[in-house]
């Protein structure tokens, strides 16, 4: 009987010491879910473990994928409560999501406002501003040095490369956003607008392809980032278009960067170009600390912070002030190409322009396609032509 | 004398019912309701989903191959089911054996298996190795939208689920009576008429029972086009609905695929599972 008294009065406890845990928690607790790797979370906590320091709260880091990220958002939205204080979104979903988050007060984040690339700030500025670059990214030309030695330079020196090694040249071919951002480089680089199907720099741009096509490596058509840069790794291409991940990860391959080394892309009719992507943070309608998760913001978009991202992730900031390429000369390409960052165009009906750009490179590249006639038919698709 | 029907019986199925209900019915009718609402300004109901549809390239190649790709597939599992069957039952050494290691591209989890296929296939895989090894070009098996690249799914999603046709027909062919080879050698039917006049009518139920298992399923094909030649390689409605929802985020679509997937299952089950039902009734 006296056991048993003891075993109620411990449960009791438990329950109580539980319940004010959880509460405990619950009140100084931010919950932060970002698309990183589960290589870069360690690196991660330690940034985000000095806020917790600072400000004794803590600070749940979830890693997730963009897409999961958004969905989770816009069900909190439809249910009216959420779980999620601050969110990271790919660039390319902010538009969707913009109505799934808060308005940030532009005047209070003066300070770090005037120190952002204002392209940069743009492109979460969605019927005010929503969110905020917490890294930004771009592609380079990422090539066989032991095998190209020098890389190619202008796109005559392009094409060269792709009749000296046929099937060795890659794009990422899939009908995703992954593919629209390796052809609106060379379309801008040309002079297009990245808008308008029938401009100079389309055609131009078009032209390339449609003499690019019998070199290209023809799996080329399923490839996304990771099979891209597998491919590469075995041998099968000698040059694509890819982000920083790629050179971090055959740096941890030992291919990097004696035998793989990035670039700058190919100049074009009107100069270099490649595509701002990255990741972008806004407040979630229902995050249930929403001045925690402001705090939270303002911390990761620091000096400190992002300096610190920078050389322990080689995360590119959009903060002028923060210096980029901290990775040495595995990143040289990219920061060779840091004034040539375009955002894609900021439009309703950008979804739709995108998977038309998509259809069109693979009518020219991997069914043969008449380049002018395909991007007739690319901009009847978009809806620019009865 | 009319039989009483027991209450309990109700309660019995209760639990089954809500499962039903909760599980399946609600989802579908969620995903039909979702098939009709335009991803663009949420308004319900809207046929701008399948408009899409209509004027995509990809929608129809996935749906040409959804007929072409089940049809060939299961041909030649039901070809090289019963022959297998044929082969093995008859009396022979490790008979066991040999029909445990028939089945094992099916025991093995699906994925695993199409990671292997893909690995054997793939340009610089074991098959064009063996190839260069002989002295041969390579073959493209995984180049996308080539003939080659269909035949190679089908061949590889015939070999793994040929092992469900071979041990329906196996066990069918086991349920013959003895007595019936034995008369119809008597009568003069050996070899190919054996087969052909004897063996094969009274497999029909099984082939047919096979035809509806591996039919349906094979219809619902998914993850052989997608691991072996990604979206684009050889689509299908189902590798089509999962591009729209994972590369796109549109769900709308992707729910107007599966009700066409749906119908289309429908409308080739429905035919089947009549003849069935009037066989029943006559019986």
């Amino acid at each position: 009987m006296r056991c048993a008294a003891l075993r109620r009065r411990a449960a009791v406890a438990l329950v109580v010491v539980a319940g004010a845990v959880g509460c405990m928690s619950s009140s100084e607790t931010v919950t932060l879910v970002t698309a990183i790797l589960p290589g870069e979370l360690p690196a991660y906590r330690a940034v985000v473990g000095e806020f917790e320091h600072a400000t004794g709260t803590r600070v749940m880091v979830i890693p997730q994928q963009y897409a999961d990220v958004r969905r989770a958002i816009a069900a909190e939205t439809a249910a009216g409560q959420g779980t999620i204080d601050l969110a990271e979104l790919d660039v390319y979903s902010l538009a969707a999501a913009a109505s799934d988050v808060v308005v940030l007060d532009a005047s209070s984040l003066r300070v770090i406002l005037d120190v952002l690339d204002p392209a940069a700030v743009r492109a979460g500025t969605i019927d005010g501003l929503r969110f905020l670059p917490h890294r930004v990214s771009w592609q380079a030309m990422i090539y066989d040095h032991a095998i190209l030695g020098a890389p190619p330079a202008t796109w005559d020196q392009l094409v060269a490369v792709a009749r000296a090694h046929p099937g060795k040249i890659g794009f990422k071919g899939a009908l995703y956003e992954g593919l629209t951002c390796d052809v609106l480089p060379f379309v801008w680089s040309a002079g297009g607008d990245g808008v308008r199907f029938d401009d100079a720099g389309a055609r131009a741009a078009f032209g390339l392809f449609h003499e690019l096509a019998p070199y290209v490596n023809q799996e080329s058509a399923t490839f996304k980032e990771g099979a891209i840069v597998e491919a590469m790794a075995r041998g099968e291409l000698v040059l694509h278009l890819n982000w920083p991940f790629a050179m971090s990860w055959y740096a941890t391959q030992g291919l990097a960067p004696d035998r793989i080394r990035s670039a700058p892309l190919p100049r074009g009719p009107a100069g270099r170009a490649t595509v701002l992507g990255g990741g972008y943070l806004g407040i979630p309608r229902h995050a249930p600390h929403p001045a925690r998760a402001r705090a939270l913001l303002e911390y990761l978009l620091s000096r400190e912070a992002q300096t610190r991202l920078g050389r322990e992730l080689g995360w590119f900031s959009a903060r002028r002030d923060v210096p980029v390429g901290q990775g040495g000369d595995l990143l040289a390409g990219f920061v060779a190409m840091r004034d040539a960052v375009h955002p894609r165009p900021e439009r309703p009906d950008y979804v739709r322009r995108s998977r038309a750009w998509q259809r069109a490179f693979r009518a020219v590249v991997f069914d043969g396609g008449d380049p002018e006639k395909t991007l007739h038919d690319a901009a009847r698709d978009a809806g620019d032509r009865g | 004398m009319e039989r009483r029907r027991d209450p309990s019986s109700a309660l019995l199925a209760g639990p089954l019912v809500l499962f039903l209900v909760f599980l399946l019915g609600y989802p579908m009718l969620w995903a039909v309701r979702l098939a009709f609402t335009d991803t663009l300004t949420g308004a319900v109901p809207s046929i701008e989903n399948y408009r899409a549809l209509w004027g995509d390239r990809l929608f129809w190649q996935a749906t040409a191959g959804n007929l072409v790709i089940p049809l060939i597939s299961v041909a030649l599992e039901l070809v090289a089911g019963v022959g297998l069957a044929l082969l093995l039952a008859a009396r022979m050494p490790a008979r066991r054996l040999v029909r445990a290691l028939v089945v094992v591209p099916f025991a093995l989890p699906e994925i695993v298996f199409l990671a292997i296929a893909r690995s054997i296939l793939t340009p610089r895989g074991y098959a064009n190795g063996v190839l260069a090894a002989l002295g041969l070009g390579p073959i493209a098996f995984l180049v996308p939208g080539r003939a080659t690249t269909y035949l190679t799914v089908i061949v590889v999603d015939a070999w793994h689920t040929t092992p469900v046709v071979f041990l329906i027909v196996l066990g069918a062919l086991a349920a013959i009576p003895k007595q019936i080879h034995e008369a119809a050698e008597l009568d003069g039917a050996r070899g190919w008429r054996h087969l052909v006049y004897v063996t094969l009518p009274l497999l029909r139920p099984a082939l047919i029972a096979a035809v509806l298992v591996r039919g349906l399923d094979a219809f619902r094909i998914f993850a052989a086009p997608l691991v072996l030649a990604g979206v684009e390689g050889a689509p299908v409605l189902s590798t089509y609905a999962y591009h729209q929802w994972s590369d796109y985020g549109d769900d709308g679509a992707a729910a107007a695929t599966s009700v066409v997937l749906a119908l289309l299952c429908v409308v080739v089950s429905v035919p089947l599972l009549g003849r069935r039902a009037a066989r029943a009734d006559l019986a």
